[in-house]
């Protein structure tokens, strides 16, 4: 079963994408920050991830620069509330593989989604 | 020196004066002698004698004169000179200040809000050089004060879309969850949801275009264009907008003249500006509206309309309607869900593509929005048309 990583820092949204998530047929783990992000792809490598921009602690951006650099090419879309991809000041060389803004437009993403695991 | 000289003039005058009187009395005795016929040899001497006196004393004076008008002259320059040397000392002292004022004011005016005066030299000066150095000042402290406001709202503004989206993203998303389950619903249900997300999307758009306006106002709205097919993409958003143009049972058409050129344009600006145009057609205009989009090639133009044969825009609002927060009569009247900023953001935007934006509506018969992008665009995130015109 394809495993998505998802991460937001508000349980909300982390119950309301894994719920779109998973009545698609995905297999879920979630992540509240940065941190946990790296400590469940160390448990076990998801084939995406969905990272919100933003999060206390550990950004998703900083936990996605150490991943890259530890060598894990997962495909990664960033999750931004910021309208405009500029505004997430989202540096380059990351590998990333495209921005979703928040409100989500929940089609699209999932079609994304299916794109990067190739479904 | 010149005063001396005069007043030695009067002196040899007067004299000059009382030698002739003499002269003619000296004379006029001795006429009346040989007239009496007792003057003899002297007193017929005495006449010419007295003539060629006078004569010598009128040469005397007039070379005395020409000496004194020399003097008075040589007197007078001398004193001008040292009336304009002194003037000419002044003026020096006073031109510095002043010229070093001029060329602080032009800089103060031309926004380098640093430049001040040097004070010192005459009292007047000092007091004007210390008065501009105040008012730079006062300048100075003002836009500091005016940049961090400006700073702060554009601060306030982003963090307020970012944190507003969150939870927008949960009301919106879960109402789609629902609505995922609608045959579970009631139809009354149904339509509560419809309203809920309804309302969500009015409330993107609105924070969507409150940030694109602090972005244009920090001058920071930017395009990033790149060259675009205008037909797939207008009739892209035309298939999209019909499902709503549809409810209303308005007509939504469009008339694409073929082989428009590749121009260049960020896309989804013009998709924006697009949606905005056309989803005020339909809100604007009543139940079985019909709108009109065309786009055609113009000289070294293209042009986009948005037509609608709805209740059309007063005369009085028409010079108006691109200002923000500016709303048509039905806007206010009816339940239309715009913000009263898409038509400033679409300007903003046509601008930043080096292209215009206008607007022509007869009450009673409908309106007519253009926008024309230059088919040759100015550098990238330059959009000067003069720029595009030297290029073509």
């Amino acid at each position: 079963m394809t495993m998505v990583l998802i991460a937001d820092d508000s349980e909300t949204i982390l119950l309301l994408m894994r719920t779109r998530l998973e009545l698609a047929g995905y297999e879920v783990t979630t992540a509240a920050d940065g941190q946990e992000v790296i400590d469940r792809v160390a448990e076990r490598e998801p084939d995406v991830m969905l990272l919100d921009a933003m999060m206390p602690r550990k950004s998703g951006i900083d936990a996605l620069r150490e991943l890259r650099a530890a060598g894990h090419r997962i495909p990664t879309l960033i999750v931004s509330a910021h309208q405009n991809p500029d505004d997430a000041d989202a540096p380059s060389g990351l590998e990333i593989d495209g921005f979703v803004t928040k409100p989500i437009d929940f089609d699209r993403l999932l079609a994304e989604v299916a794109t990067l695991t190739g479904a | 020196m010149a005063v001396i000289g005069v007043g030695r003039f009067i002196q040899k005058r007067q004299d000059f004066e009382d030698s002739i009187a003499r002269s003619y009395q000296v004379e006029m005795t001795a006429r009346v002698r040989i007239a009496e016929g007792q003057g003899g040899g002297a007193a017929r001497r005495e006449v010419p004698k007295q003539v060629a006196y006078r004569e010598q004393l009128r040469d005397n004076i007039s070379g005395d004169t020409r000496d004194t008008a020399i003097l008075v002259a040589a007197g007078l320059i001398a004193g001008l000179t040292g009336a304009l040397l002194l003037f000419s000392g002044l003026i020096a002292s006073l031109r510095r200040p002043l010229e070093a004022l001029v060329d602080a004011a032009g800089r103060l005016a031309a926004g380098d809000l640093s430049a001040r005066v040097e004070v010192g030299g005459l009292s007047e000066t000092a007091t004007l050089g210390a008065a501009f150095n105040e008012m730079a000042d006062q300048l100075q402290a003002e836009a500091s004060q005016r940049e961090q406001l400006d700073r702060l709202k554009d601060e306030f503004v982003l963090t307020a879309s970012h944190e507003l989206r969150s939870p927008l993203t949960s009301v919106q998303g879960f109402a789609e969850l629902l609505m995922m389950e609608r045959e579970t619903l009631t139809p009354k249900q149904v339509e509560t949801v419809e309203i809920i997300l309804d309302n969500c999307r009015h409330l993107v758009r609105l924070i969507n275009d409150l940030l694109d306006l602090a972005r244009s106002d920090a001058g920071r709205l930017a395009v990033k264009m790149r060259p675009t097919e205008l037909a797939p993409l207008i009739d892209e958003v035309v298939r999209t907008l019909r499902a709503q143009t549809e409810g209303s049972n308005q007509l939504l058409e469009e008339d694409l003249e073929t082989g428009i050129p590749t121009v260049s344009v960020e896309p989804d600006r013009i998709r924006q500006i697009l949606v905005n145009l056309i989803t005020n057609a339909h809100e604007y205009s009543p139940e079985g509206a019909n709108i009109g989009v065309k786009a055609r090639v113009i000289g070294d133009e293209v042009e986009v309309s948005v037509s609608d044969d709805g209740p059309g825009i007063p005369e009085n609002q028409l010079d108006h309607i691109f200002e923000r927060f500016v709303r048509g009569d039905a806007g206010l009247t009816q339940r239309v869900g715009g913000t009263g900023l898409g038509l400033a953001i679409s300007k903003s935007l046509v601008e930043l593509h080096g292209g215009s934006i206008e607007v022509d509506s007869t009450p009673g018969e409908g309106s007519t929005f253009r926008f024309r992008l230059p088919l040759r665009p100015a550098a990238e995130g330059l959009a000067a048309p003069a720029t595009a015109d030297a290029s073509s």
